[in-house]
Formats: C-alpha cells, structure tokens, sequence
C-alpha cells in the first residue's frame, strides 16, 4: 500500500558557511536561490530572496572588524510551505536594527541594504550575541496545497479519499505544531544564551541585561507591550526598571503591609507570588497601573521569586485584543522570570561587593590619614631616649601618641585612645593633636592642656557620643621634674629616684567630652635612675592571650622593672616590648589598639641611627613598631 | 559586459548582474571611457539578471558622475520586472529614464 505524502512542515533548511569575500557571497545567495527554487517557490519570489542574501551577507563582510574579518559569516533558510526564514551569522560589533528603516535618500550612497531587506520581507530582527550576531528575515507565504497526493492514493490502500485527506490534515497540523513548538523552544534557548552572554557586559539589571531580556521575550511571545518592576530595598515598593514604552515606567507601586489588599495586578501577584492572567476589558471600573497600556490590554503577569522571596514582577502583553498565551508562551514568561530573578539577585551581590571595596578602601586612605598623624620623628634629647610604638586592631584605630619638644629643657608626651573606631576616631585624633600643638605653647601644666582639650572637644565628642581619654606628662629634662595628668587613662610608668622598679603614677581625672567643664589635676614626681617613663594605652594591659587571660598592669610593672634596669636603649626597649607583648599575645586576636611612649636614659650613643656623634639620639619612628594586621 | 561608445552616447548592455562582485569594475570601465561631448548613457538590463545594492551603487556613482553635465539623459533599458521594482524601491526612477523596449 502506498502511505500518503506528506508535505513536511518541519523546515528544509539548507546551512552554509562560507568565506567573508564577495565572490563566495555571490555564490551563497545564488545557492539559496537554487535551493529555494527546488522547494518550489515561483520565479518571481526568487529575487528577493536572493537579493535579501546578498545585502545581508555584503553586510556581514563589510562590517567585520579585526581579526573577525576572518571568520566565516553563516547564511541560512528555512523553508516551509507557508513561511521561509533567512538568517545571516556574523561577526560585526552588529548595530541597532530600527524598526523600520528609513527610506535611503536617492542622492545617498548607501544605507540601502537594511532598507531594501525590510522592504520585501515580513518580518526583520537582529539579534546581537557576544560574538556573533543573527540577522533573521521572515516571509510568510500563502500556504501552499500539498501536492495532490491524496488524488494520487491508491484505492487498494483501503482509504477513502476524504479520510486520507482527514488523515493528511491532521498530520500535517501535528507536524506544523511540533515545528512550530521545536522551532520556538529552540528560539527560547538561542534568547537566554544571548541574555547570559549580555551578562558580563553589563552591571545594571535594568539598563542591561533586563532590557535585552525583554527584547528577546517580546518577541517570542509576540507580546507588543512588557514591564519589568524591581523590588525596592526597603522591600516596600515595585519600581518599574524597564519598560517597553516611555508612557509605562509608571510610579512605583506600592506593596500591600499584612492584612492589607492589594493594589492592582501587579501587586496582587507579588503579594502571593503567583502568576496572573489578566483582562482589562473584564472589569474595566477599577483603578489599575497597568491601565496605562490601554483599555483593553490583555497579558500576564508573573513574579521574579529567588529563594522564595520576591525580587520583582514582569508583565507582558498586548494592547487590544487577545494576548496569545498559550502553554508555550506561559512557559516562556515563567523560564525568564526565573532566569531575571537569579540575575538581578546576584548583580545586586556583585554590587554590593564592589560597595565593601570601597569601604575597604576608604579605611585604606583612614589609615594612610591616620599614620600621618603619628610624628614622623619625636624629639632629639640630650642624655635622654624617646621611642614610640603603635599598632591597631582595625583598619583604622583611635589610639595615638605625640611629643613635643617645648624649649631646649622641657618636653610633653601624650598618649590617648579614642573611644570609637575608624574615620571619626582618626579624625578626632587629629584634632586633638593639633590643639595640644597650639596649648602646649601656653601652659606647662598638663591639667590645663587636659581641662583646654576638654572645653574645645567636649561639645563635637558629646554630639556623637564619644569621648577620648589621654595621659599628658611634662618632663624637665634638666631637673627630671615629671608633671602629669590623666583624663580616665591608665596611668604613666615610671622608675622613681632610689627604686629598681617602676611605679604608676597617681592620677585621675574624668575623661575628655564626658562633662563640659572637668577640672582636671596634675601631680609631680622626679625621675630615678635609670630613666624610665612609659605612657601607654589600655590596649597593652588589655592583650589578652588565647586563654583569655589579659597581659595587665603588674605584669607590665614587672617587665618593664626587670628590663629598665638593663638600662636598655628606647629603641630597643620598645621593640622588646613589642616582643613580649606579641609573645604573650601568641595566635589570639589583636582585639585592642595599642600605642606607647617610652623615656629612658641615652645609653652610650649605641643606637646613633641618624649616624651623627654626639649624645643626641634620633628615635625614629619611620615605621610601625607591630607589623599592621593583613 | 559590452560598451558601445557612439560619439555622443554610450550604451551599455550584455551585463550578467550588477553585484558587490562586479559593481566596482563596472564602475571603473564605465567612467575610463565617460566622453567629454556627452549626450545619452544607456544601460541595457536586458540580460541582467540580478542586481543588489552595491550594483544601485554602480549606478547611482554613474549618476554622481555626469550629473555636473548639462543635458545628459541617463537611460535604463529593459529591466526585469523585479529590477524594475528595486529601482523604484529606491527611487532610482527620479534619476534614470526607464524604458521598456
């Protein structure tokens, strides 16, 4: 028996690739011709589908740049009976095909191509990918009659001519429906490639990557109007990030609070999270944003869900009429909303790891700031030693220390702690230490420095809840007089004259910014031998080791007493200390600044960094004495 | 490709197609032999069975060419039908004269 034949509406497709010269061109349009003519289109069709070929794929090789001059442009076509499709691969940066070209001046030289293609077809998109681009030409073609085969059939075959014709029917409609599904699933997955090639380009969900989503989803479910809305940070509104038209990117909608109903379809569908069809001509009294499509668009609006919570909507549809949705359609809406939520999710992470880059590197430029505050050099003493050491837990730290030279006898050391942490600490840091700079000159008695600091501070410290404490000591190096005083700060070590080990100095006083007019007291005590003064911050106390056991004051009282009495250069010193306190730190974490002064006597000229002879001793503190942490 | 030069006119014909392909020659071997006293440029299309943009170049570079020339007639002769319809797609029938003989 013979079996009907069938007139396939699965494409004949023919594919070629060929080189980017005009000859090899001319070649593939007339194979095209050929191969359409075998088809059976008619003589007078023929033309345009050649000269479609040859401007697409002149196109193709004039606009090729580079090293992509090399590649091989690809023309396609895609025939079935009703409808035959042209596409042409390239390798062009691609361009913005406008919906409809202008006609070309006649006095123009060019420009025609784009022109003449969209003239003779149905239907022209340009897809852009990353590295090639696809220009697609559709005609739609008066469905053909099969061939008569069904005449043809043999009457042995049991058949009558009208159920072979039934027959033919309905295969041919099953046939050009799995065509027809095929060719739009494959459509679907060439547009998300396309979209998750866009992605790298660009770090903006709207103005990249959902834009071209759009263009792409448009398309394919033949929608004339879309609208893509993000969730707000403050997870109250939907604002509109892309739109098909100027006249939609409406106000941003608000989101109904619990118990609340929503308002509109837009919100209705993020509130539950559930996909909605939508008719605006079924109920056409409420007050409804997607209104601004028209009266009587028709779409559906489906939510951006990512971890199950909601990152947006997007509506598509059309303006009049039905909109199309059938399961494919429905299908593809959903597959991009998945794709647009995982997208604007994890650019929204990119962003905000680009923001943490720049906080990082703000506390970079704190820091740099904050170093600078430390002197440079502290003051060259004659028969003395002055070292310094600093190091901060954070990137930015609020502890501090300063000398300062006040006429050849006499000296000021500071060392305070910022209560607080990075960029406001460090300034405030500097503050102060400009102010101490400009009373020092005027008064010798660290109670008034600290009761001066407190009255200029106080009112900038209290309107943001911080406060500084600090030690301040006058040392007269010619009679070894020590006059100190404390705003809420450990006390200054000292060796006094007839002992061998150190003691604090007694005193107290509130800290600077907690009361406006604190009266701060100074106590005086001399020197011993051998000269040994540490000023210090709580964070040396404070280390703690990975027991959780704090560092302390009796065991600096005790180390320093043992190693003062070696009569240690300040240099080193200080780099013992750093030593002993790392030491005891072990593999616990730095949680607290650290910054201290040390006076000790000048030992013999041993530590001559600036290499000049004499007894002056140049401490430098050209370096961090704790190696700052990673 | 046949070029007929007659004093005053030139003709043209016997042009298999007008393509990217061949468009700048054709170009070239037209205006090598442009004269200076110029009345009628007949193209004959006659056996012409294809032309794409870059041959409406060719022709429109023709028209660049000679339309400084006081009474110059430029004439397309006996085009197909399609290439009639792309030449006044593109307008091309306000600068060619187009004759059916």
């Amino acid at each position: 028996m013979s079996v009907p034949s069938l007139q396939p509406a699965r494409p004949t497709t023919l594919r070629l690739a060929f080189a980017p010269d005009a000859p090899s061109a001319r070649a593939v349009a007339e194979a095209i011709r050929t191969f359409l003519a075998e088809q059976g289109v008619p003589e007078k069709e023929l033309f345009s589908y050649e000269l479609c070929i040859a401007e697409a794929s002149n196109n193709a090789i004039k606009y090729a740049v580079g090293p992509a001059r090399e590649l091989q442009p690809v023309a396609e076509a895609l025939f079935t009976p009703d409808r035959i499709e042209l596409r042409m691969t390239d390798h062009t940066p691609g361009f913005v095909l406008q919906e409809k070209v202008p006609q070309p001046s006649v006095l123009g030289d060019s420009g025609r191509g784009l022109f003449l293609i969209q003239s003779v077809m149905d239907e022209v998109r340009y897809l852009r990918g990353a590295k090639e681009n696809i220009l697609i030409m559709r005609k739609r073609r008066r469905a053909h009659q099969p061939p008569s085969a069904a005449r043809k059939s043999d009457s042995a075959s049991g058949l009558s001519l009208e159920e072979s014709h039934r027959q033919l029917t309905e295969s041919k409609s099953a046939h050009a429906s799995m065509a027809g599904e095929l060719s739009f699933r494959s459509e679907t997955l060439s547009a998300i490639f396309r979209c998750c090639a866009e992605l790298g380009r660009s770090d903006d969900v709207a103005e990249g990557f959902g834009k071209r989503l759009l263009v792409d989803l448009f398309h394919l479910t033949t929608a004339d109007w879309c609208v893509l809305r993000l969730l707000s940070p403050d997870n109250r509104t939907l604002a509109v990030a892309a739109a098909s038209d100027a006249e939609l990117a409406s106000e941003a909608i608000q989101l109904p609070l619990a118990g609340e109903t929503p308002d509109g379809i837009e919100a209705t569908v993020a509130a539950s999270l559930t996909a909605a069809r939508f008719d605006l001509r079924e109920d056409s009294d409420r007050a409804e944003p997607l209104r601004a499509v028209g009266p009587e668009a028709t779409g559906l609006v489906c939510p951006l869900v990512f971890g199950g919570k909601l990152v947006g909507t997007i509506a598509v549809g059309r303006r009049g009429g039905d909109f199309p949705l059938g399961k494919l359609q429905d299908e593809v809406v959903h597959v991009f909303a998945e794709l647009l939520a995982t997208q604007t999710v994890n650019l929204r992470h990119h962003k905000d790891e680009v923001r943490r880059k720049v906080v990082a590197r703000e506390l970079e430029i704190a820091q740099e700031i904050q170093q600078l505050l430390l002197p440079r050099t502290l003051p060259q003493l004659e028969g003395f030693g002055l070292a310094g050491g600093w190091q901060s837990a954070d990137e930015v730290g609020g502890d501090f220390y300063d000398a300062l030279a006040v006429g050849e006898q006499s000296l000021f050391l500071m060392v305070a702690d910022v209560m607080g942490k990075g960029v406001p600490a460090a300034l405030f840091a500097a503050t102060m230490r400009g102010l101490l700079r400009g009373l020092a000159a005027r008064s010798d008695d660290p109670a008034e420095i600290l009761s001066g600091l407190n009255r200029l501070l106080y009112p900038e410290l209290s309107a943001v809840n911080m406060f500084i404490t600090a030690q301040v000591v006058h040392v007269d190096l010619a009679t070894r007089k020590i006059t100190a005083a404390s705003a809420g700060h450990p006390p200054a070590l000292y060796v006094p004259p007839g002992h061998h080990t150190v003691v604090p100095l007694p005193t107290h006083g509130m800290p600077i910014g907690v009361m406006p007019d604190t009266v701060y007291r100074s106590v005086t005590a001399f020197l011993g031998d051998p000269t040994t003064l540490l000023l210090h911050t709580d964070g040396l106390t404070d280390t703690r080791n990975a027991d959780g056991r704090p560092f302390g004051q009796n065991r600096l009282m005790g180390w320093l007493s043992a190693n003062a009495i070696a009569g240690h250069p300040a240099n080193e010193l200080r780099d013992r200390l750093a030593t002993e306190l790392n030491r005891f730190r072990g593999t616990a974490p730095m949680d607290d600044d650290q910054a201290f002064l040390l006076l000790t006597e000048a030992s013999g000229g041993a530590i001559r960094s600036d290499g000049s002879r004499g007894p002056h001793i140049q401490f430098q503190r050209g370096q961090f004495l704790f190696p700052a942490r990673a | 490709m046949k070029i007929e030069n007659l004093g005053t006119s030139l003709t043209i014909s016997e042009i298999p197609e007008l393509t990217a392909v061949n468009s700048a020659s054709f170009r070239d071997q037209v205006s090598a032999v442009l004269p200076a006293e110029l009345g009628v440029i007949e193209i004959d299309l006659s056996s012409t069975r294809f032309v794409d943009s870059s041959g409406l170049g060719a022709l429109f570079a023709l028209y660049r060419a000679t339309a400084q020339r006081n009474g110059v007639v430029l004439r397309i002769v006996n085009p197909r039908p399609e290439i009639r319809q792309l030449l006044e797609l593109t307008q091309m029938q306000q600068l060619f004269e187009i004759v059916q003989r």
